[in-house]
């Protein structure tokens, strides 16, 4: 038996739940709940309704692309009963599974962080702005204080040559 | 967001959204626009015979709204009023099909929609008007 996939949230619809809207040409449209069918009557466009995977994947919150994506597949290719070809399988959908939600967290945090270096760099430019709450105006800069501190130094060493 | 923005003015008579959203009054999906807009059915649908149950006769059609009009001249105010250009703006995605929903839910890699150029179809002045101006001359 066939799990089809919503055709507004992308989720699976399992067998007794959802509707199917069968439009005046013929094409069938599947619904995993009254919310997504609700959603499709009036007239909303799935890539820009946010919980839907189609949002998510197209302003790049998931992983799009991958190899490990490409395993569940729709083949439309019969397949003869073959119990060893079966368990190899089971395993299968296990270790790829595995991988799978491995990358795609992998892929979270990397997406993640882009926004701390964004963080970081609005803190500094904060401190940059604001520095006279942190700084009196009249205080002296660091080079003034250098300069003055060069002058001090310079004065100490005549004193020193004239004593000599 | 895809809801539409609250307008300034509150409707007069708010409908029931059982009612509204019926099947019975359901009207062209973006998709089935996007067949319309290809170039043999397009034409098709510009130049449609006189049907006298039509608004107009069935003689001012916008083909992107999927919408008849009673006059050239309403026709003309509809392309330059706001929801004819919010439609062209949201024919300017591919159409979401239910491949592109297995492809986002993990069966195969997704692919980002194109674009598609839409502009707002050109009218024709009538051979009608011009043949009574003749005349009247």
């Amino acid at each position: 038996m066939r799990l089809e996939k919503c055709y507004f949230c992308s989720s699976t619809v399992y067998p007794g739940h959802g509707i199917n809207f069968v439009r005046n040409d013929c094409k069938i449209f599947r619904f995993c709940r009254s919310k997504c069918h609700k959603s499709f009557k009036k007239k909303r466009n799935p890539r820009k309704v946010k919980w839907t995977k189609a949002f998510r994947k197209s302003s790049g919150k998931e992983l799009t692309v991958d190899p490990a994506l490409e395993f569940e597949k729709r083949r439309n290719v019969p397949v003869k009963y073959d119990r060893k070809l079966w368990k190899e399988t089971v395993n299968a959908m296990k270790k790829v599974e595995e991988i799978k939600i491995r990358r795609q967290n992998q892929h979270i945090i990397n997406r993640l962080k882009k926004g701390k270096e964004l963080r970081k760099a609005d803190d500094f430019r904060e401190v940059e702005k604001n520095l006279s709450l942190i700084r009196a105006p009249g205080a002296p800069s660091r080079k003034m204080l250098e300069k003055k501190m060069v002058q001090v130094i310079k004065e100490e060493d005549d004193e020193e040559m004239e004593e000599i | 967001m895809g809801k539409p923005s609250a307008s300034k003015k509150k409707p007069t008579r708010v409908k029931k959204q059982s009612t509204v959203y019926r099947t019975r009054r359901k009207t062209k999906d973006i998709d089935q626009i996007h067949e319309d807009m290809k170039p043999g059915t397009a034409a098709k649908l510009l130049s449609q015979e006189v049907d006298l149950d039509l608004p107009g006769s069935g003689q001012f059609y916008c083909l992107h709204c999927a919408k008849h009009f009673i006059s050239e001249e309403a026709l003309k105010k509809h392309f330059r009023g706001k929801p004819h250009k919010k439609r062209l703006k949201e024919l300017q995605d591919e159409p979401y099909t239910q491949a592109e929903a297995d492809r986002a839910a993990g069966m195969g890699n997704y692919k980002a929609p194109g674009k598609v150029k839409v502009t707002t179809q050109d009218v024709k002045e009538k051979m009608d008007t011009v043949d009574v101006e003749e005349k009247s001359l």
